[in-house]
C-alpha cells in the first residue's frame, strides 16, 4: 500500500503584517491571549505563524502584561 | 520633553471615587516641572492574574503624559514609595 503523499503545510501569514499593525499594545489582552497557550506559555512562531519581528514584539508585550498582572505567568490548568 | 505612558495599579481598598484625586496629587510633580498630563484613564477595579501583596484585585489607571525623563523618574519613585500603589509601569509607546 502506498503511503499517502506528504501534505505541504499551509503557509501561515503573520497576523500583524497582514493587518498592518506596527505597535503591539501590552494592554490589549484579548489579542495577546491568542498567542499564549492554556497554561500561559507564549506560543512558538511555528504555531502562530508570526514573522520574526512581530513575534518578538508579541513576546515583549506579553511579558509586560504579565508584569502588570494582566496575563498569568502560569495558569493551573490540569 | 518626551511622551510617556504610565500604568498604575492601586490598592483595591481605596475608594473608587478617591482614585482621581490621589492620582492628581502625584501628577502635580509633572505639571509643576513644566510637563503636561494628556489623559488619565481609570479602568476601575479588575481582577489580577496573580496576587500582588496578597491582594487578588487592583484598581488600574493608565496615564498619558509629556515630561522630561528626570520628572518621570521622580514621579515613578514617589509612586513606588506610596503603600497604596501596588505596581507601576512606564513606557514610551513611540519607541516601539
Amino acid at each position: 500500500m502506498a503511503k499517502p503523499a506528504l501534505r505541504k503545510p499551509k503557509k501561515k501569514v503573520c497576523l500583524f503584517c497582514h493587518d498592518k499593525i506596527s505597535y503591539v499594545d501590552y494592554k490589549d489582552t484579548q489579542l495577546l491571549r491568542k498567542f499564549i497557550s492554556d497554561r500561559g506559555k507564549i506560543r512558538a512562531r511555528r504555531v502562530t505563524g508570526n514573522c520574526t519581528q512581530h513575534q518578538r514584539d508579541v513576546a515583549t508585550a506579553i511579558k509586560n502584561a504579565r508584569e502588570m498582572a494582566l496575563l498569568p505567568y502560569t495558569s493551573t490548568a490540569r | 520633553m518626551r511622551r510617556y505612558e504610565m500604568m498604575v495599579i492601586l490598592d483595591p481598598s481605596l475608594d473608587e471615587r478617591a482614585v482621581q484625586p490621589t492620582l492628581d496629587g502625584f501628577l502635580k510633580v509633572v505639571t509643576g516641572d513644566g510637563g503636561s498630563v494628556e489623559k488619565v484613564d481609570v479602568w476601575g477595579r479588575r481582577r489580577l492574574s496573580y496576587d500582588i501583596n496578597k491582594k487578588p484585585e487592583g484598581i488600574y489607571a493608565v496615564i498619558d503624559l509629556t515630561a522630561t525623563p528626570a520628572t518621570v523618574k521622580e514621579l515613578d519613585r514617589q509612586l513606588n514609595l506610596n503603600e497604596g500603589i501596588l505596581r507601576t509601569k512606564v513606557l514610551r509607546p513611540e519607541v516601539h
